[in-house]
């Protein structure tokens, strides 16, 4: 009884501080949003927090009319689904021997593994390689150096681990190959920890935009975030303008911005409510029942 | 026979590892010849094999700087902060949710908290002059509203630690519950049904039930997070940092920032990365070992 | 039952192998066919009576409209048609980002390979660097020979920053407007208080306290007297003013280039500009905050409401269209800002920096085979109305002109218009307007500005360019500067900061302790090195 009545009590607790927290985290979103629907006269007055003043959608037409606006978000869709799937394929397949404590050299591939966590050539060589793989100004310098990070590989290791090593040795005892114990055993069981990680695999390429400053000069490979990038730091800029005597079309509104932040999170925002299926509680054990 | 018989078994596993490995020997390995700019004297137009070497040089300068020791000591310092607040966060937060009784408040939560990992530093940056400024940022006009004396969240190097933690939890600690969430799945719901019919207190299944059920994964990314001790990202110091707190928020990123992409001094930058590269292996390789150790489980 | 499975799993595991062939196979693919484009495109080129390609740099901001690129637009094509072709060059733009030119341009440089033939930054340091580590082609004979319009556009002054030890090793874009800053006041808060227009640093302070205990915009106690914040344009003007008269000794071995503008650190009257900085804070009659607004957003806010009496600006920062000034009306009735000069000193003038005569410095890297035509294309944009026409576009569908000035159309049409989008990064031997006179092109500039707001800008213009003081230009670069360029610029934001903020009593005491800090990293080297390149300089 006295269990049950300090149960309802963690719960409401439960519910209302995370409640608070949730609005906390809502709240610059909200802001962005507001300055998204807002004209210009209140965002420069720092009249607008979280509802619009001078509710407008002149924004969000320019960018939904900009053609290569539209452009840049199918390349980055294409290019983080490619991405996530290749990234996933190759992450799998180097956790999954590395799990298998028998497996002769293990220790040292997995050293090999984790010391890039910590070396790196630099952004000179790694140009130079990109370059001499001729894959310059290609989609695939965005997505082929970046294939396995090391720390995702070791988060799918651990995961792996903790598979019961029961099943798989039962599987092998009826004979089965590796191959098989990996796809119908292993893999059906991960299914939480395969989603968050092409999760982040998905998010960190939607995200990212420093590499595409490097390797990218055709503005038909443009992604989503370097045209949201260089809206946002030609804003940051005004001295070098002032520098650089332009012209002052150069300036972009702030309710712009702001529309194409909007236009260029919500989709990405939206894979992780889809990708929450697969957060299924207990596959694990009605897999060792059955 | 024994040798045939071996590959006979396992060579599937290796056919898995061809491609993964060959990634790592050429575009991990492959650009590694870049280190050696940290022995040389780097000049862009010979290149780094054709720049003269100059031994120990460059690393006698660096640690002959002491902007290095400031922001080496600013690096340990923040990292540790975090490692005691922005570490555990996540791991409360998404138990706070895994005991959450209504399916969708979960559903809806667990999608807003991690919104803020989407949003840049640029706009981030923004928000935190917004909110936390002395001079109407919203946090002091209710505090000067309600009659107290303004807090300098921003421009106190004490204070501003505060500010720090608070922004890095409030940016990264909904998107840090992802991975927990998933472990949380493996949890077997019997031993919590157990557990009710034994009249057992939430916070006692919390502690006996679900906390060992994700101990493998907060092992795991706690001995990764011990190896990045000393490296440390650049925009949030940057971004939340400013002239006034530069006692506190200059850390080795951004030290490598100016002499390294400002400056143009690669030479220097190399070292300084060399320099964290070997501690941060090292601190791995000891976490490892002593998590071996104590609970008996390692990443490697 | 068991061979079965057995079968079963051979087949996954061919089916598997099959998937990872073809991971193979597509990034076999990607590599090859890149390079075959490659291979068959310099065959083509071969082919085409050798005609050579002359690949530019041109700065990419992300902002082409629909059916332009950075590197296929209306000025590229114009470019092609009557530069490239007539000369059998076929011209090629390589778009660089402009947040992060200098990243790139060195990553390009340090990997020897697709170095355009024309390069340029802003960056004074990462010129110099390239020019002393030998990777810049010295232009010397070849302006003579091949770019007379050229040389007698830049002239010998512009012409003279891009060489370094006697050789051309730039060419640095000419600057058509070289006044910096203004200073502006609430004219309608004057009148309130019935206050005089101040003229002198001690009338501004009389004006700040009354603003500050009168609060005329009735803002509720909000009034920013002094608007300040961490950017050049604020605090240059206050500092430079207390600076006093240097010998030219001192002027060359005490200031301290720190990138692009002279720091006055160790010029005589510097203490005396931060402890009047530091009165004005302890009055509390300057911006709080000002230490953490390196990117003036909160100054541009309070100005746009009302909340601050008197600042420091770019000449002509606050008139553009939906600027502060515009929003200013808009929120407070009859708000009216004056340009003024202000801040004077011991000889009653009104210091302020200005400009170097100069913009980019272009550079034709070393490994470039093309130096000839790079100089030919510089020579043409320099010659007869080519400038003028990629400045202004086209006459009677983007200017009309009046007085011999070109007066942008107020409602071009949209080809129009987006024609125009780049024209200021690919006329890149010039900074602005140039109509042949520093009077015209300030009258060019003004007209571009809404016509209620071109008077005030030819006030602010006309303030901006009095008593200016021009940069200290040293016969070779500082290699010191360089080396602790962005180092220092960090430190010196924080001794201004630091010693702004500090108690009255302690001003000393934290001015001490940040100079040290100062000297220790990289002021002292500078200093030394300036005094050795002076002597150096007055020996020949």
């Amino acid at each position: 009884m006295r269990a049950q009545i300090s149960g309802r009590v963690f719960d409401i607790l439960n519910a209302t501080f995370l409640g608070v927290v949730v609005l906390i985290c809502l709240a610059p979103f909200l802001h962005i949003l507001a300055i998204s629907l807002s004209s210009s006269r209140p965002i420069m007055s720092g009249e607008v927090s979280l509802i619009p003043v001078g509710l407008n959608f002149e924004a969000y037409k320019q960018v939904f009319s900009d053609s290569s606006m539209i452009r840049a978000l199918g390349f980055t869709v294409l290019l983080t689904v490619t991405h996530t799937v290749l990234c996933m394929l190759m992450t799998v397949a180097a956790a999954y021997p590395l799990t298998q404590k028998k497996l002769k050299g293990r220790q040292g591939f997995m050293f090999i593994i984790v010391i890039t966590m910590f070396f790196s050539g630099g952004i000179i060589p790694e140009y130079i390689l990109v370059r001499n793989l001729h894959l310059l100004d290609t989609m695939w310098a965005l997505i082929l150096p970046g294939l396995i990070n090391p720390f995702y590989l070791i988060i799918l290791n651990s995961f792996f681990n903790n598979i019961p090593d029961s099943l798989s040795e039962s599987a092998e005892l009826d004979g089965s190959s590796h191959f098989r114990t990996l796809l119908s055993i292993v893999l059906p069981l991960s299914l939480p920890v395969i989603a968050t990680l092409s999760l982040f695999y998905a998010v960190g390429r939607w995200n990212g935009f420093t590499d595409t400053l490097l390797y990218i000069t055709s503005p038909e490979l443009y992604p989503m975030q370097l045209k949201l990038y260089q809206m946002i730091q030609n804003n940051m800029i005004t001295e070098l303008m002032q520098m650089e005597g332009a012209v002052m079309n150069v300036l972009q509104p702030e309710s712009l911005k702001a529309a194409s932040v909007m236009f260029a999170t919500v989709p990405i925002l939206l894979v992780y409510p889809w990708l929450q299926r697969y957060f299924v509680n207990g596959v694990m054990i009605g897999a060792v029942k059955g | 026979m024994k040798f045939t018989r071996y590959l006979g078994r396992y060579w599937q596993l290796y056919a898995l590892l061809l491609l993964p490995i060959t990634y790592f020997f050429i575009f991990r390995y492959g650009p590694m010849y870049g280190i050696q700019i940290a022995f040389k004297d780097f000049n862009f137009f010979q290149g780094i094999n054709g720049s003269k070497w100059i031994g120990l040089e460059a690393f006698r300068e660096v640690f002959g700087m002491k902007d290095f020791y400031k922001t080496l000591r600013n690096t340990l310092m923040l990292n540790f902060l975090d490692l005691l607040v922005s570490f555990p966060a996540p791991l409360i937060l998404a138990i706070m949710l895994y005991e959450l009784r209504s399916a969708w408040f979960r559903k809806l939560s667990q999608t807003i908290l991690y919104i803020p990992h989407f949003i840049s530093w640029v706009i981030i940056g923004g928000i935190v002059y917004q909110v936390f400024g002395t001079q109407s940022g919203m946090i002091n006009n209710v505090i000067t509203a309600m009659g107290f004396q303004e807090i300098p969240f921003l421009t106190d190097k004490n204070t501003w630690l505060i500010t720090y933690l608070a922004v890095g939890v409030w940016q990264s600690a909904g998107w840090g519950t992802i991975i927990y969430l998933a472990a949380l799945t493996g949890i077997n719901k019997e031993l919590f049904e157990a557990a009710e019919v034994d009249g057992a207190t939430r916070m006692r299944r919390i502690w006996h039930i679900t906390l060992p059920g994700i101990k493998p994964t907060i092992v795991t990314l706690l001995i990764i997070n011990l190896g990045h001790m000393i490296s440390i990202g650049f925009e949030r110091p940057y971004i939340i940092g400013n002239t006034m707190v530069r006692d506190y928020s200059d850390v080795l990123s951004t030290f490598v920032y100016r002499i390294g992409l400002e400056s143009g001094q690669y030479t220097l930058a190399t070292v300084v990365g060399l320099f964290q590269a070997v501690v941060g292996l090292i601190f791995v390789l000891g976490a490892n070992y002593a998590s071996k150790k104590l609970a008996g489980e390692g990443i490697l | 039952m068991i061979r079965n499975r057995k079968k079963e799993t051979r087949m996954k595991s061919v089916r598997l192998m099959l998937v990872m062939l073809l991971i193979s196979s597509l990034l076999l693919a990607a590599c090859s066919s890149k390079s075959e484009q490659k291979s068959t495109g310099a065959s083509g080129k071969a082919g085409t009576s050798n005609q050579v390609v002359l690949s530019v740099e041109v700065f990419d901001r992300g902002n082409s409209p629909s059916g332009y690129t950075i590197s296929d637009n209306y000025w590229t094509r114009w470019v092609q048609d009557n530069f490239g072709t007539p000369n059998n060059i076929k011209m090629k733009y390589v778009p660089v980002p402009r947040s992060e030119e200098v990243e790139k341009l060195n990553v390009l440089m340090a990997s020897g390979g697709d170095v355009p033939d024309i390069v340029f930054t802003y960056d004074s340091s990462t010129f110099y660097r390239y020019a002393m580590q030998g990777g810049l082609t010295d232009l010397s004979g070849l302006v003579d020979e091949h770019a007379p319009n050229l040389k007698s556009f830049l002239g010998e002054d512009v012409l003279n920053y891009g060489k370094l030890e006697g050789k051309q090793y730039a060419i640095p874009a000419k600057r058509a407007n070289i006044g910096k800053y203004s200073s502006f006041i609430r004219k309608d808060w004057l009148d309130k208080l019935s206050l005089p227009v101040p003229e002198t640093t001690d009338e501004l302070y009389t004006a700040l306290k009354a603003f500050k205990e009168k609060d005329p915009g009735e803002t509720g106690g909000k009034v920013i007297p002094l608007g300040m914040t961490i950017a050049p344009a604020q605090y240059e003007p206050l500092i430079w003013s207390f600076i006093k008269e240097t010998t030219e000794e001192e002027k060359y071995t005490l200031t301290q280039q720190i990138g692009s503008r002279d720091y006055p650190v160790l010029l005589p009257g510097f203490k005396d500009a931060l402890q009047f900085m530091n009165k004005l804070y302890n009055e509390k009659l300057m911006s709080i905050d000002f230490g953490l607004d390196k990117d003036k957003n909160k100054l541009v806010e309070d100005i746009s409401t009302g909340k601050i009496g008197f600042f420091s600006e770019d000449d002509i920062n606050i008139y553009y269209q939906d600027g502060s000034y515009e929003t200013l009306q808009a929120n407070v009735d009859g708000a009216e800002l004056i340009a003024v000069d202000v801040y004077t000193n011991e000889k009653g003038e009104h210091p302020k920096p200005e400009y170097a005569p100069i913009g980019l410095y272009i550079m034709i890297p070393k490994s470039s085979e093309r130096a000839v035509e790079a100089l030919k294309y510089l020579d043409w944009m320099a010659s007869g109305d080519v400038l003028f026409n990629m400045q202004n576009g086209i006459e009677g569908e983007n200017y009309t002109l009046k007085d011999g000035i070109p007066l942008a159309l107020e409602n071009p049409s949209e080809e129009a218009k987006n024609r125009m989008y780049n024209a200021g990064d690919m006329t890149i031997i010039t900074n602005g307007q140039q109509l042949g006179s520093p009077e015209k092109n300030r009258e060019a500039r003004a007209l571009q500005f809404p016509p209620k707001y071109q008077d005030e800008v030819r006030a602010a213009m006309k303030v901006s360019n009095t008593d200016t003081i021009p940069p200290v230009l040293m016969d070779k670069p500082i290699e010191a500067q360089t080396k602790y360029g962005t180092t220092l610029l960090d430190k010196f934001h924080e001794f201004i900061v630091k010693t702004t903020t500090a108690k009255p009593e302690q001003f000393d005491t934290v001015f001490e302790g940040a100079m040290n800090d100062y000297m220790t990293s990289g002021g002292q080297a500078i200093l030394d090195e300036r005094i050795k390149v002076y002597n150096e300089m007055k020996a020949k």
